[in-house]
């Protein structure tokens, strides 16, 4: 008995033969004529072989056109379409190489790098000169893995079809299934995070992906929902992104701290306005102008510095610094468990 | 692990679609081109060689001219119809899109010509995925989070390998002077992190970004310095204190993005995280912040000393709150 034909070169038959057949190959046709196809034991391999090759070769983008013959019945046909087979005309200098194989390093999850790699090794036929890597040396981004719930929400984002999933509220630590429409994955402060309409709540809600607990299943049909306006998704991602407009708060700095701020800091402009009470706290500190996006991102720093660091400006960064500190002035007065106002949009951009 | 049929299918079609366009390629050449070993594009090139049209008789085959291949050039003379470069797959286009794309980030550390290659690739690999390019359903936004001028400087001394100045605040807010070598600049998460070869302490340090003052490019070139391939993961410190924090559910944020010794399930939702402590500023820095959610810390000192601290800052901030009370 022969050796047994490798996977790689079966499916590399099976393309050549359903480029150049004719009209269309049979399923049977290809058992009996491709090599590679022989080797299955029984109908049941054949079969699974080959639709299993055929999910395959369309997942890489070859474009397995199934045929039916008019007066044929239900007699099914294959071939590729080839109008359809190729890149656009582009050519990759060697320099553009470097930075996508760069790209295709970026993500941690597997099946994300696995996609990225298959994409670059065929951008690498229309390459001039193989990649150069001087231009990215020492650059080093990564995206971190979605975990299993990943793929599925990938994929059911790119079908329009609704899922069904266990899901830990972090806020109330209620673990129930959640039926949604997902629109969208974040990969946003250390983890990732699906945007989507929540179908028993009719509103758009962010969950995070650590927190999905088990499968993630289908509950509609592809193309089951129409996909988000451009609002709802700007609207849902709110929270999560620093799309806000930048903003300078004013600091109360004592001299010599908070170096990673002075850094960021501009100069202050000499008639700005304080409140009332600023001159008793910057008498033996210095006015810093920082530029910032989002309120409670800097009030979480700022709060960091203890007494080295008073914002003088925006009231609302100024605020939720001092609740913080009022709260945390009482920590070795507990267990009593304090009832804090709920911060509400920071819970929400941190997942809860 | 073995290489999946799928990505070889792809790699050999790949090197047809390269070998139409380019002439006498050297093995070595094309072992460059697609990232893989001499050996291996010889592996590719014999099974290549075997397949074609069903009968499969010399005429059906995939050919290379044989005596250029004895000299180890690679030739092809017949392809058999699969020589255009195939275009990628839907999960193929996105991932790559999307990684792409968060590139951008790394703008502030590359210079103009790094940028523009950068403007160039995306525009190409936008034409090549067509309309996926538009849906893409994964949204990455990565942060250098440096000042311009020290992602600039952090860039041009890994790009050209030349030792750093750096002035950089540690989590104590004490800033130090040091020269370091640059070996990679990390970007993940939240915060972007410099791995480099400190002189001073002749290791490797971690240096957060947005914690670099200023960074000068000096003239020296940057030594080679044996580091661990893992060097920029975070490894809790043994020698630093055991805290343990319970937090309400709602700070489940903390068990995710800080690097927690323990994590312990608690009913209600609560939790327990056990952290290292090394540097007291740093774990008063995330008390305060989290304090809205603290059920607990142990040992009790450290509760103190972020009480301490938060009534002294709320005490600088006395003169701004006796004049708003009135308003509220």
């Amino acid at each position: 008995m022969p050796p047994a034909i490798p996977p790689a070169e079966r499916l590399l038959n099976l393309v050549i033969a359903l480029v150049n057949t004719t009209g269309r190959m049979t399923k049977e046709q290809v058992r009996a004529s491709v090599a590679g196809y022989g080797d299955a034991r029984s109908d049941d391999a054949f079969e699974r072989m080959f639709e299993r090759d055929k999910d395959t070769l369309r997942e890489l983008g070859v474009p397995v056109l199934t045929v039916t013959h008019a007066g044929h019945g239900d007699d099914i046909g294959y071939r590729i379409d080839t109008a359809h087979w190729s890149l656009p005309p582009i050519e990759l200098t060697a320099a553009e190489l470097g930075v996508l194989a760069l790209a295709a390093q970026v993500w941690q999850d597997q099946s994300l790098r696995a996609d990225s790699t298959r994409a670059l090794t065929k951008l690498r036929a229309v390459g001039t000169a193989p990649e150069a890597h001087d231009l990215v040396a020492g650059l080093a981004p990564r995206v971190r893995a979605g975990g299993e719930a990943f793929a599925p929400l990938v994929d059911a984002v790119q079908n329009r079809q609704a899922v069904r999933f266990t899901y830990h509220a972090a806020t109330t630590g209620e673990v129930r299934e959640r039926r949604v429409e997902p629109w969208r994955l974040l990969a946003r402060r250390g983890g990732w995070v699906l945007l989507a309409r929540d179908l028993d709540r009719d509103a758009s809600r962010s969950f995070r992906l650590s927190r999905i607990r088990g499968p993630v299943r289908p509950v509609g049909e592809p193309g089951g929902f129409a996909p988000p306006t451009a609002e709802e998704l700007a609207e849902a991602a709110r929270t999560w992104g620093a799309a806000g407009p930048e903003q300078t708060a004013l600091l109360a700095v004592t001299p010599g701290r908070a170096g990673a701020l002075r850094a960021r800091a501009t100069q202050a402009p000499s008639d700005v306005a304080l409140p009332t009470g600023a001159a008793d706290v910057l008498a033996g500190r210095d006015l810093l102008a920082v530029p910032f996006r989002v309120d409670w991102e800097l009030a979480e720093e700022v709060v960091g510095y203890g007494d080295a660091v008073v914002v003088l400006d925006p009231p609302q960064v100024r605020d939720a610094v001092v609740g913080m500190l009022r709260v945390a002035a009482t920590l070795d007065a507990r267990p009593a468990h304090h009832e804090a106002p709920h911060r509400t949009d920071v819970e929400e951009a941190r997942g809860a | 692990m073995p290489e999946r049929a799928s990505d070889r299918l792809v790699r050999m079609l790949g090197m047809i679609a390269y070998l139409e366009r380019h002439e006498d390629v050297p093995v070595e050449q094309v072992a460059a081109q697609f990232g893989v070993t001499p050996e291996q594009v010889m592996a590719d090139v014999d099974t290549l060689w075997v397949t074609g049209t069903p009968g499969y008789l010399p005429d059906d085959l995939i050919d290379f001219d044989a005596s250029s291949y004895e000299q180890g050039v690679v030739r092809l003379t017949e392809g058999r119809g699969v020589t255009r470069p195939l275009r990628l797959g839907p999960r193929e286009g996105v991932a790559l899109l999307a990684a792409l794309r968060s590139l951008a980030a790394l703008r502030p550390a590359m210079d103009a010509e790094r940028a523009a290659v950068l403007d160039s690739v995306l525009a190409k690999v936008q034409a090549a995925t067509g309309d996926a390019a538009a849906g893409v359903p994964v949204d990455v936004e990565l942060q250098v989070g440096a000042v311009p001028a020290v992602a600039a400087a952090v860039g041009a001394a890994l790009s050209g390998r030349r030792r750093l100045r750096l002035r950089y605040v540690d989590a104590s807010d004490v800033v130090t002077e040091r020269d370091v070598d640059p070996v990679r600049l990390v970007t993940q998460d939240e915060h972007s992190y410099l791995l480099a070869w400190s002189l001073a302490a002749d290791a490797e340090r971690m240096f957060r970004v947005d914690r670099i003052v200023d960074a000068a490019v000096l003239d020296e070139p940057a030594d080679e310095h044996p580091v661990a391939a893992d060097a920029d993961v975070f490894q809790p410190d043994p020698s630093g204190e055991l805290v343990t924090v319970r937090l309400a559910g709602r700070a489940r944020w903390v068990a995710e993005t800080v690097p927690v010794e323990r994590t312990r399930e608690l009913a209600d939702g609560a939790f327990e995280v056990e952290l290292r402590v090394v540097q007291p500023a740093w774990v008063r820095h995330l008390l305060l912040q989290v304090a809205d959610d603290v059920l607990d810390v142990r040992p009790p000192h450290v509760a103190h000393d972020v009480a301490a601290t938060a009534r002294g800052a709320l005490a600088a901030y006395a003169p701004l709150l006796e004049t708003t009370a009135g308003e509220c």
